[in-house]
């Protein structure tokens, strides 16, 4: 019988030299994330109930935060802005916190009591989940960019058939082009064209 | 051969929820005593008592000395869901057991806690059942704000909208706090059909007494047109209302009028060896409940284990003071038959309906779902009653 040796693709994930936030009152289970995370080389900073007005979000990594007595004032973002991998503290899994913490945004979950583990198999779930939320939200943020030029493309095309005399898909053909020569997108190129040629007319250096 | 038994009572008698900690309290002692007394079974108790005082920060501590200090591995104890939750962690570590005797709003099950009050198909959702058809589905919602306030009228709103009410407004007031005008003008402009009361304690008497006073201006605020409704008074904060609560409506398993032969027993115990407990409640006779249980459970089994013991519980069917009380054996969550009663014009609650056959526990809704079609086996199955409730047996 064979068996697959385990060679992991990537380097053991570190949380090393990164800080936590903890949105929990003062209680074990945050003396046990502490412990935790001192032992992946990590920091942890607890508040309780709000989180300062001059937080600098950018300087933490992850937030821990009360799913069972928080409220959204607490944060200095709103619902759904989460500036880094969030993990929620569950201790009540009454359907209406946990729809809050949903609310609020959360990459995982931790229940409570935490004791002795759970704290980096919840980081990674978070950080792969809070990565593939950036992802995701910027793919979209494009896309979204992209169907607001729609109007633009139309407007190029419509122009570039009154001036060379062609049909609408040869009109569409010869903007992709030039879009491709200038390395741009169909909807930059149909940008630089309306900006250019603001009355209409259109002029161009064509092959 | 007589078992010692030291059992933990872990009960909050100061602090913003005293008056429900005092009747666990009596409730809890007074079995210790008449088990004690009586020697019908072969049990000795000792009570374990400590008294956090309505700190919730308190719990654990005071629940970890009970079983290290004083060698208690059943705890009898608990208000709030939050104290609840403070003293699992100590329950799983210490292998000891949790009997909690109060109405809650689920979402949980414990294999170290013992659920001997209502979860929400045997409080708010029966209650609801009988209002909506009586008073209309467009109620105002107010509660203290923690989870009990929160999850209640969480539920009790997905309910009425899936009844095609309408909620009309939905408040909460701070553990304690009085200050309740605001609320009260809100009632009084909305008009809502009925107000789902969650609050607690003095919150709770504050607004009671000023929904009074606004129907001694106003009689549309009647309670007999518009009532407050409860799942969480007892017959000692209403006695304190006196007339002011006339009208209004709450569910429990057990009331002190109940008119049955064990509860005459039960009452008559109370006068002899808890004299001082004058208006015993839902949350009294569960505490006492779960004490008699525990006794019972190590007598069959001539043992202290607390696996054992609950082994023995799910399979007993005690004759409580409320009615035969079992414990469903998947979720650890008491059987229960509820009654819905009014409050009466001299304090004390007259019983209006009452459960045909008792309810079989469903902490996660996972049954009884918010339709009144997809209500549990229990309820179901049951027969009689009127305009479409068939569980709901009306008695006035």
């Amino acid at each position: 019988m064979s068996r697959q040796t385990y060679l992991p693709s990537k380097p053991t994930p570190s949380f090393t030299g990164q800080r936590a936030l903890i949105l929990h009152r003062p209680h074990a289970t945050v003396d046990a994330i502490i412990r935790q995370l001192t032992q992946l080389g990590m920091a942890g900073e607890c508040f309780w109930p709000d989180l300062p007005r001059d937080l600098d979000a950018g300087l933490y990594h992850a937030i821990f935060f009360d799913a069972d007595l928080g409220y959204d004032a607490q944060f200095s973002w709103g619902a759904g802005e989460c500036p880094m991998p969030a993990i929620a503290l569950v201790g009540s899994e009454a359907p209406g916190r946990v729809a809050w913490a949903i609310r609020r945004g959360t990459d995982a979950h931790l229940n409570k009591p935490v004791g002795g583990g759970g704290i980096y198999a919840a980081l990674l779930i978070a950080h792969q989940a809070f990565a593939r939320r950036q992802e995701l939200r910027q793919a979209v943020g494009e896309l979204e960019q992209r169907l607001a030029q729609r109007e633009l493309v139309a407007a190029a095309t419509a122009a570039l058939m009154q001036a060379e005399s062609l049909s609408a898909a040869s009109a569409y053909r010869r903007l992709r082009r030039l879009a491709m020569d200038e390395r741009l997108t169909i909807e930059g190129m149909a940008a630089r064209l309306a900006g250019s040629q603001p009355t209409g007319e259109l002029r161009h250096d064509s092959a | 051969m007589t078992q010692e038994l030291p059992i933990g009572v872990l009960f909050s008698t100061v602090g913003p929820y005293a008056s429900l900690g005092r009747e666990g309290f009596l409730g809890a002692s007074l079995a210790i005593a008449e088990i004690n007394a009586s020697g019908t079974l072969p049990v000795r108790l000792s009570a374990v008592v400590r008294d956090p005082k309505g700190n919730t920060e308190a719990y654990a501590g005071l629940c970890r000395s009970m079983v290290e200090d004083g060698g208690a591995r059943f705890i009898v104890g608990c208000t709030t869901s939050w104290s609840r939750k403070e003293v699992i962690p100590v329950l799983e570590k210490t292998g000891s057991q949790l009997w909690y005797p109060c109405p809650y709003e689920g979402f949980e099950g414990n294999d170290h806690v013992v659920y001997v009050g209502a979860c929400p198909n045997q409080h708010v959702v029966p209650l609801l059942d009988y209002v909506l058809e009586r008073f209309g589905a467009n109620p105002m919602l107010v509660g203290s704000n923690y989870i009990w306030g929160w999850e209640t009228n969480r539920i009790a709103r997905e309910y009425v909208e899936a009844r095609g009410g309408r909620v009309q407004g939905e408040r909460f007031v701070a553990l304690g706090d009085t200050d309740i005008g605001r609320i009260i003008e809100e009632v009084r402009l909305k008009r809502p059909d009925f107000v789902l009361n969650t609050l607690i304690g003095p919150s709770s008497a504050a607004f009671v007494e000023a929904y009074w006073e606004l129907g001694q201006e106003e009689r549309a605020f009647d309670p007999r047109h518009r009532p407050i409704i409860s799942c969480n008074w007892t017959e000692t904060e209403i006695a304190a209302l006196g007339e002011r609560a006339h009208g209004h409506l709450t569910i429990a398993p057990y009331f002190q009028s109940l008119d049955t032969p064990a509860n005459a027993r039960f009452l008559a115990t109370v006068r002899r060896l808890a004299p001082g407990a004058n208006h015993p409640s839902a949350f009294f006779a569960q505490a006492y409940a779960a004490v008699q249980m525990i006794a019972r459970g190590v007598a069959a089994t001539g043992s202290g284990d607390v696996g054992r013991v609950l082994e023995a519980a799910k399979s007993d069917t005690y004759e409580a003071p409320f009615g035969a009380l079992g414990i469903h054996a998947e979720t650890n969550h008491a059987i229960l038959a509820p009654h819905i009663a009014r409050a009466g014009d001299k304090g004390g609650f007259e019983v209006v309906a009452t459960t045909a056959t008792p309810i079989v526990p469903d902490p996660y809704l996972a049954r009884s779902a918010n339709s009144a079609e997809r209500r549990g086996p229990a309820a179901s199955v049951a027969a009689g009653g009127e305009r479409g409730l068939p569980y709901l047996r009306v008695i006035k």
